[in-house]
């Protein structure tokens, strides 16, 4: 199944939200949290969000979403500098609906585009 | 032959609602099939394949949804999706 990374500034945001996202997606899915600086500080890491990487990808890609900011600076620098094959991909969505979209997509046994698609999809999802 | 455009109501077990888990299950049987799937609650519609969409028509227990299935294998979609509904557990 595709892998799904949470990058945030914050700890307990990554955490909680991989709790949620989990909760739907079931526990086939890696969700993997990748959220804090140093130290228990707000920010990121590049070891943080590599680690997470790692944890998530059981082959079949991953994708990545971050809350905003220098989270995403982050991400594309470690994409950058792993010059990767683009099975670790960054969307451009929102950080809870694009989570949720994305690991129910990847739970259904779909491939990376269909769930980066469905991420980027839940940008113009409404709440009600 | 069935019909390749068909509809179903079934309701909702009365404590069940159609959100976070309840909901994933039911958007991944949709997502087995190649019909388009909807899932319409008092005039609202939803892709059945979307777990956003059908997350948003706040379905509450014991709620009549209506199923629609358009395509080659609408007949077995609606009949698990109506299954799928019935059978939800909390």
């Amino acid at each position: 199944m595709v892998g799904i990374v949470l990058v945030s500034h914050s700890f307990e945001l990554a955490r909680g939200l991989a709790a949620l996202t989990s909760q739907l997606a079931g526990n086939e899915v890696h969700v993997e949290p990748a959220g804090g600086g140093p130290n228990g500080s707000l920010g990121t890491t590049d070891d943080t969000v590599r680690s997470a990487i790692a944890r998530a990808d059981c082959g079949q890609g991953v994708v990545v979403l971050a809350d905003l900011g220098s989270s995403i600076l982050t991400v594309r620098h470690l994409l950058e500098e792993d010059r990767g094959n683009g099975h670790v991909r960054l969307v451009d969505a929102p950080f809870v609906e694009g989570a949720i979209a994305a690991a129910v997509m990847s739970s259904a046994g779909q491939g990376l585009e269909d769930v980066v698609r469905a991420a980027e999809e839940a940008r113009g999802a409404r709440k009600f | 032959m069935a019909p390749e455009n068909s509809e179903v109501r079934v309701a909702l077990p009365s404590t069940v609602a159609l959100h976070a888990r309840p909901a994933a299950n039911f958007v991944r049987t949709a997502m087995r099939f190649r019909s388009r799937l909807t899932v319409a609650v008092d005039g609202k519609v939803a892709d059945a394949k979307s777990i956003l969409a059908v997350l948003a028509l706040g379905a509450t227990g014991g709620t009549v949804l209506r199923l629609s299935a358009e395509g080659e294998d609408a007949p077995a979609a609606l009949d698990a999706l109506a299954a799928c509904v019935t059978g939800l557990l909390e």
